[in-house]
């Protein structure tokens, strides 16, 4: 381990990477400040950025702009109320309420701080988990990852929110249908594409997660009349000190502690991610609290503030674990960025910790990096950042539509996909318009290959046979959770009608800003 | 009967999942494949089939709440539409008159459509941003772009 962790360190320290790490955090800070562009839709204008760079620096960079993304969604949050992404939703419950009362500098820093304490101790957790779960991994036959992509899918579906659950099964399945148009892998066959020259490679990854993210979110912007909409009102100089005492660091400390171990935990479980985390710890930390204290959440609670914080960097941190081991992704996020290391020739999964340790050891190292960049970069930065924010809207979305389309067309050099980024987007606001979330689609995408690589070798393997879900009893074991995964929110949601107003809060959103 | 999202989903991806399924049987498959356990029309026809499943349960579940209705009214679908043709338009345009022209002509119709209205900026916003842009991918990336059909 000690030697992969210093191929990591000397990949990672190689300054371009250093550079990268940099560039990845700035621009995932001014990216995830924009109103409606989280993590996803940021890492995605990435992609044709990343092709042009080595497996390690690609994937660098954009961890770093995971990263940022989800410190500029909580700068806005917390200055402005308006939630870059869901993630940070919890963050402006008490972290503009700070801002009202001329405290923006301290819940700024206490984000940062948070989030770097959560990063850190999800990093270093990441380091000694991955490769004991890589190492376990290694015996896992096709037939097992076959269940983990089947677990993978129906857990995203699980965890899509209430009376989403068919909705997000119906995406996934959409996305494995997406994933079959093009040739046939094995046979070579042409499937779906209707005698199109264009189609028979099927539709890239690229421009599908392009015009579902990017083009879309920004155009449902426009949908619904915000680019009409004056720039955020912000006064600087107003900011205030950024400083914490001794007795606020002592009050907070605990809460950081836990909601990191807590969100990374959270972080692990496919599907659930860096919302879900936000919002069960800061549900955690009020049920904690002191009745007194309690009260305080909602109106400048620093523990509420630190407790989302912690969670969803150390959840971000935490939805990498079944990414690198398993290749199965965590998050929409991570689901991204597992596209980009096919597209570079990579699989991930428990090979990519002995096949391209640089790889595996330089994202993990480079995410510790990320942590301190925000701290020691962004934070005295975010002033002048921030003023990115006040660019026109009729300025910036032709601007990131001219990015998302030209990002797609330097990597073909084809005009065809310009059209099908179009037609791609026109669908995907009709499915938004219905509630559909896009997340699994993308998800369903990216992993319908594979499972029909491992679901073609399982029964090959059995003659045919359907034996292998039981015979295998790590599979059987598998598909016992999936179904477990995937009843337990229907049955549920059949018992009971009332749920916490918080979760409601947290189902509805993810999928779609979701880190 | 009340027809919310629900109901239209549901309907919608039932119907995909009959065209899907129809086309999945006619995938043509390679002598012999018809006889292995798994061939090309394999997984598009249990995905069909599932897709079918999914939209019935989507369709059985749906309640009859009024709340879930599609409602289009306050969504500017005129203007959304203007920007989808101007990115078709950009589309057709690159081949034949080169990136830089084309994509000044997409950045300041997309600024004027959004409602900026003053030459200057529509002009700084464009003309100097597309050229260092392009600066950047010719020269510094070296990537080669067309000059378009009409100029070469």
């Amino acid at each position: 381990m000690l030697d992969g962790i210093f191929t990591g360190l000397s990949t990672a320290v190689m300054p371009f990477n250093l550079m990268m790490v940099v560039v990845g955090c700035f621009a995932g800070t001014f990216i995830g400040m924009l109103p409606g562009l989280g993590p996803i839709s940021a890492v995605a204008l990435m992609i044709p950025i990343t092709y042009g760079l080595d497996p390690s620096s690609g994937i660098i960079l954009m961890a770093g702009v995971y990263y940022g993304a989800v410190f500029g969604g909580s700068t806005s949050s917390i200055l402005i109320n308006a939630p870059g992404c869901a993630s940070t939703v919890v963050t402006s419950f008490d972290g503009y309420p700070l801002a009202q009362q001329k405290q923006a500098g301290k819940a700024l820093a206490l984000a940062a701080y948070s989030s770097f304490t959560g990063g850190t101790v999800g990093a270093i957790i990441l380091l000694f988990a991955a490769p004991a779960l890589a190492t376990v991994s290694l015996s896992f036959q096709s037939s097992d990852y076959f269940a983990l992509m089947v677990l993978g899918l129906t857990a995203v579906a699980a965890f899509s929110g209430k009376g989403q659950v068919i909705k997000a099964l119906i995406m996934t399945v959409f996305g494995l249908m997406v994933a079959t148009v093009g040739s046939d892998v094995t046979s070579g066959t042409p499937r779906f594409t209707f005698g199109s020259i264009n189609l028979i490679d099927g539709i890239s990854f690229l421009l599908l997660a392009m015009a579902t993210f990017a083009l879309t979110e920004v155009v449902m912007t426009v949908l619904r009349g915000k680019h009409n909409e004056e720039e955020p009102d912000m006064d600087m100089s107003e900011l205030g000190s950024m400083k914490l005492s001794r007795e606020e660091i002592k009050e907070i400390a605990p809460t950081v502690a836990r909601s990191s171990v807590f969100g990374f935990i959270v972080g692990v479980l496919p599907g659930a991610g860096a919302t879900i985390a936000s919002f069960l710890a800061y549900g955690l930390e009020r049920n904690l609290a002191s009745a007194k204290e309690k009260l305080k959440f909602g109106r400048g609670s620093l523990r509420g503030l630190a407790a989302p914080e912690s969670a969803n960097n150390a959840a971000s941190t935490g939805s990498f674990v079944p990414l690198l081991t398993l290749g199965i992704p965590g998050s929409g996020t991570t689901a991204i960025m597992l596209g980009a290391l096919i597209a570079y020739g990579i699989q991930p999964g428990p090979r990519l910790f002995v096949d391209n340790p640089d790889v595996f050891w330089s994202v993990i190292i480079s995410m510790y990096f990320g942590n301190i960049v925000l701290l020691i970069l962004n934070l005295p930065l975010i002033p002048y950042i921030s003023r990115l924010l006040v660019i026109p809207r009729p300025i910036l979305i032709p601007l990131i539509l001219f990015f998302s389309i030209i990002g797609v067309y330097l990597v073909s050099f084809n005009t065809f996909d310009i059209h099908m980024m179009v037609i791609i987007t026109v669908v995907a606001i009709f499915l938004k318009l219905l509630d559909f979330p896009m997340a699994p689609m993308l998800l369903g995408y990216i992993l319908g290959g594979l499972m029909e690589d491992n679901l073609s070798r399982s029964l090959t393997i059995y003659d045919g046979s359907l034996a292998f879900i039981w015979e295998r009893p790590l599979t059987l074991g598998i598909f016992v959770v999936a179904i477990v995964v995937i009843l337990v929110p229907m049955l549920a949601q059949l018992r009971s009608s009332k749920s916490v107003k918080d979760r409601d809060t947290a189902v509805s959103t993810i999928g779609e800003g979701e880190g | 009967m009340i027809l919310t999202k629900d109901h239209i989903g549901g309907l919608v991806f039932l119907g995909v999942s009959v065209v899907y399924g129809y086309h999945a049987g006619q995938i043509p498959l390679i002598p012999g494949d018809e006889f292995e356990p798994f061939n090309a029309r394999s997984l598009p026809t249990i995905l069909a089939w599932l897709c079918g499943l999914f939209s019935l349960a989507l369709l059985a579940s749906a309640k009859q709440d009024s709340n879930k209705r599609l409602r289009l009214l306050g969504y500017d679908f005129e203007l959304v539409g203007k920007l989808l043709v101007l990115m078709v338009l950009f589309g057709l345009t690159l081949d034949w008159i080169g990136f830089l022209l084309s994509s000044m002509l997409f950045l300041i119709g997309g600024y004027w459509l959004l409602g900026e209205r003053r030459i200057k900026t529509l002009l700084l916003a464009s003309v100097p941003f597309v050229f260092i842009f392009w600066l950047v991918l010719v020269q510094l990336l070296d990537i080669y772009l067309a000059p378009g059909r009409l100029f070469s």
